[in-house]
């Protein structure tokens, strides 16, 4: 599985979306990323990705771009 | 808003996530929320108040500010999240409530305030947007203006309650609507019309149990039973704006509890005492005598705090009811902790 499969599986799980409906995403774009399933993203793609993200990145990860962005901090390459 | 505006709250949320789920979803002794009863001054007479403030019980009596900041130093250090601050009837005196909000810290905690509604205008919705309120939670019985006017005690209740919603929501605050449900309307048709409602008007709801106290003192037959709990399970689903304390938050598909809060909820009244939630009137320590540290310990060293269980202590498990909560207890004159569980109740 690519990291890029990876990313919007973590989405999908989290959301309770399909995997494709990721991608451009932006927080409270839909209702079920609200700061409940932000939480649960949060920790599927620190689970995926076996990392521990910090609370600016957690308060930043605003759309599924910025995460993008933010997980290459991590070593993470999309 | 949402939890995760506060950097503060995000990451104790974020805490608070990892330890439900270590927990295999449930919430366990994680901190929560605390509920502080400022003070009992009240414009209203409803006749189901827990806190006897139409009787103008207790209406002077509140912790100092200076003490109030030591007590939110100290919650926020232990991972509470959500602070609400309720009365009485705090808008009652706006000045004092800013004041308020400012010594606890709203950047810390997903703040709320909890009001009857009656003086919250355009211009004090965007005041407490300012100040750093989230969310503004109004209850309401039912679709009914009349009745609902009655049983508040106050002629035009009901519609400044739902204005009051409508401006909270639209200065981009939760506008919550908080609904008492019990056997005796869990199958209505008013209720459904009620959370239809919410949803229609972009409020969310918080659904509590009717419990057999205050005025329904003794009533247990105000309590939901196995099968209004499994109904209220396809309410939850059918209504995602709907929450209640004891519902797993983080759980997609609508099912999973949390447990009980008691315990994880802590109510600091306006002399200091603290109750392991609104609704059990169990003084477990009193802010004065002991840490919130300590009284956190006191309340989970009882298992029927610390140990999961499904039911609402307070409004679905009638054997605790009877047992625990059935004496002359009330918030001014709470049972004590280990004279009423002795060491029967200690883990």
């Amino acid at each position: 599985m690519t990291n890029r499969e990876k990313y919007e599986n973590a989405f999908s799980e989290a959301l309770g979306i399909e995997p494709a409906q990721a991608k451009g995403l932006e927080y409270q774009g839909i209702q079920e990323w609200d700061s409940i399933g932000h939480m649960e993203l949060v920790s599927a793609l620190e689970d995926a990705f076996g990392i521990e993200m910090e609370t600016d990145d957690i308060v930043d990860f605003s759309s599924y771009d910025k995460g993008i962005e933010i997980l290459s901090k991590y070593g993470v390459v999309i | 808003m949402g939890y995760i505006q506060k950097k503060r709250v995000a990451a104790k949320l974020r805490d608070f996530h990892r330890t439900v789920k270590r927990n295999n979803g449930h919430i366990g002794t994680a901190p929560r929320i605390i509920d502080l009863s400022y003070d009992n001054r009240c414009n209203f007479h409803c006749q189901h108040c827990f806190t006897n403030a139409p009787k103008g019980v207790n209406a002077e009596k509140h912790i100092p500010l200076e003490k109030l900041a030591g007590i939110a130093d100290e919650a926020d250090e232990l991972g509470f999240y959500e602070f609400d601050l309720q009365g009485g009837e705090l808008l009652i005196d706006p000045e004092l409530f800013f004041r308020l909000t400012e010594t606890i810290g709203t950047e810390r905690f997903y703040t709320y305030l909890t009001t009857n509604g009656y003086f919250l205008d355009e211009k004090m919705s965007k005041r407490l947007a300012s100040a750093g309120i989230d969310r503004v939670s109004v209850s309401v019985d039912g679709m009914d203006a009349h009745q609902h006017d009655a049983f508040r005690g106050k002629k035009g209740a009901y519609d400044r309650a739902i204005r009051a919603l409508e401006y909270v929501r639209d200065a981009g605050m939760e506008a919550c609507m908080n609904i008492t449900v019990g056997h005796y309307n869990i199958f209505s048709d008013e209720l459904r019309r009620q959370l239809a409602f919410c949803s229609e008007k972009g409020f969310s709801s918080v659904l509590n149990a009717a419990v057999p106290a205050g005025c329904w003192k003794g009533q247990y037959e105000v309590m939901l039973t196995e099968e209004d709990r499994r109904h209220l399970g396809e309410l939850r689903k059918e209504f995602p704006n709907a929450t209640r304390d004891i519902w797993n938050p983080f759980d997609r598909n609508q099912e999973a509890l949390l447990g009980c809060n008691a315990g994880n909820i802590l109510y600091i009244t306006p002399w200091g005492d603290v109750l392991p939630c609104p609704f059990l009137h169990i003084k477990v320590g009193n802010v004065y005598v002991l840490s919130l540290k300590e009284i956190l310990d006191r309340a989970f060293s009882i298992s029927w705090f610390s140990e999961y269980s499904e039911k609402c202590l307070a409004g679905e498990d009638e054997v605790f009811v009877r047992n625990f909560l059935s004496g002359d207890i009330t918030t001014e004159n709470p049972a004590e902790l280990m004279e009423l569980f002795g060491t029967k109740g200690t883990v």
